[in-house]
Formats: C-alpha cells, structure tokens, sequence
C-alpha cells in the first residue's frame, strides 16, 4: 500500500503520532509516562517532543517532583485539532468516498 | 519504536493511534484509599456517637466528629503526595478529584448553616455524599460503588421515617454498604485493572 505522504508531515511519523495519541486521551503525562508507553529511547523522544512543541502541538513544562525534575506535556487546542483533521484525512483514505 | 520517521499506511497509523489509546490507561488501586479510609472514620465516628448516646450519659455526643478534621488533612495530605509521584493525570482522574473537593466544599458550608441542629445532619450528609460516590462509581466505571451511592439514598430515606435508633444507627450501615464493601472490592480489583 502506498504510504500517504499528503497527510499532516509532523503527525504522520509513528512516534510523533503515538505521543499525540496518549496526549489527546490523557489531561497530561509526563517524559517517563511517555517514554513507557511508547518504548522509545529518550533520546529520540526528546528530539521528537522538541518537535511537536516548535510545532506548536504540545505544551511542556518543567517542575521538580519527588527529588527529580518532571517534564509534563499536555497537548494544545492546536493539537488538538490537528489530530482531529488527521484522523478525518485518514478516515478518508482507507473509506474513499465512492465516485458520483 | 526505533524509527521516527518511518511513513505509515493508514492502517498502520490508525493501529498506532488505536494502540497508545488503549494503553493510556491509569491504575484504580489509589482510589480504594479514601473510600476504606473515609468509609471506617465515619463508620468509627457514627457508631461511637451512637453508643455515647444510648449507653451513657453523655450530653454532646455529636463532639467524636471532631476527627472528622485531622482526617480531612490526611487524606489531602495522602491525595497530594501520590499526586507528585503521578506520571499521567486523566480526565477521569480530575472529575474524580473535583467531584470529592466539591463536596467537602458542601459539607463546610452545610456543618456552617445547620449548626443548631446538629442531630439530624446524617441523612442529609448521606444525600450529598450520594452525589460523588455515584459520580466516582461511573468515572471508576465500578458498579459496586454505584450501588453504594444508591444504598446511600434509600438509607437516607429510611433514617427519616425510620425513627431515633434506626436514623443513629443509618450512618454506620451505609458506610458499609457505600464505602467499605466497594473499597475493600475496588481494592482487589486496582492492583489489575485500568480506567
């Protein structure tokens, strides 16, 4: 199958994609949350978080829990809607509409 | 996942999405804590009042809910530690915790109006808790705390018409039936099982 290179570019990469599916079903998680659920490596999620927050998708916040810094992200109304039109695109793609 | 930019098919970004859904999932363990810890305070709190009254003399039997307060500083104490340690906060999580800060609001400001009659305050502290005890019941998608809120109305009902010894002893029944029962359950269930 041919992959869709029409799609919003900084939500169709698999783990930008993973971590805003878990910031849209969550109120916020922090790195660790993040980085469990995902199973990526910290490095590449930090460059990826970087990402979606230059993008303008997610929030991040830095505070200092339990003796250890947190990194807390929540995703914004932009991401928000972001998301919502990339999974209507994808709706679209896999059910085509049928032709007139 | 090793490859950030790898392009996806649709199925295979819609399996992503599918599958980060169903793992943002938080575990039910922490909330039994209140429900046990709220359900035998009260419980040692109403049926203490209850003996004072029946078995001894004693003229302001009501004043063993005092404890009530030291037990509103543990539990946040307890809410705000666990908080910290917290790596993901659900919606659910937030209309758990504002549904209880809302009803100790309530509670405040009804101990503040019906001061004077501090004999009849159990049947309507009964219906306010009611309210949240449902409200959880749904979030925590558990039926037995649902039934708990439940057995909160009907035992508020039966308090009202059921006369002075059946309306003292009201208290310590529906905190078996609406907490202790559904927390020791809930408990079980947390250590497995997600919202």
């Amino acid at each position: 199958m041919t992959p869709f290179r029409e799609l919003d570019p900084l939500l169709h990469s698999q783990l930008r994609l993973a971590i805003m599916s878990i910031l849209i079903s969550v109120d916020r998680a922090d790195f660790t949350y993040l980085r469990d659920k995902t199973e990526a490596t910290a490095g590449n999620l930090s460059v990826q978080l970087t990402k979606l927050k230059e993008g303008g998708y997610i929030e991040v916040s830095k505070s200092f829990g339990e003796s250890y810094p947190q990194t807390m992200c929540r995703i914004t109304t932009l991401g928000r809607t972001r998301f919502e039109e990339y999974v209507k695109s994808l709706e679209q793609y896999i059910k085509p509409e049928p032709p007139q | 996942m090793e490859n950030e930019e790898k392009l996806m098919t649709g199925e295979e970004s819609l399996k992503v999405i599918t599958a980060m859904i169903n793992k943002s999932r938080v575990s039910l363990t922490q909330s039994s804590f209140h429900l046990l810890f709220w359900g035998w305070l009260i419980f040692a709190c109403s049926l203490s009042e209850f003996l004072l009254w029946r078995l001894t003399d004693y003229a302001t039997p009501w004043y063993v809910w005092f404890f009530v307060i030291p037990g509103v500083f543990i539990s946040m104490t307890y809410g705000f530690v666990k908080g910290r340690k917290q790596h993901v906060f659900t919606y659910a999580t937030g209309i758990y915790v504002w549904a209880w800060i809302a009803f100790l609001f309530s509670s405040v400001v009804f101990f503040i109006v019906h001061s004077d009659h501090m004999e009849s305050v159990g049947k309507y502290m009964l219906l306010m808790a009611a309210m949240p005890t449902l409200i959880s019941g749904i979030v925590l998608k558990f039926r037995p705390l649902i039934w708990g809120a439940v057995s909160f109305w009907v035992i508020a009902l039966i308090a009202h018409f059921g006369g002075n010894i059946i309306s003292g002893l009201a208290m310590p029944v529906a905190m078996i039936t609406g907490y202790l029962i559904p927390g020791y359950l809930l408990r079980t269930k947390g250590s497995h099982d997600t919202i």
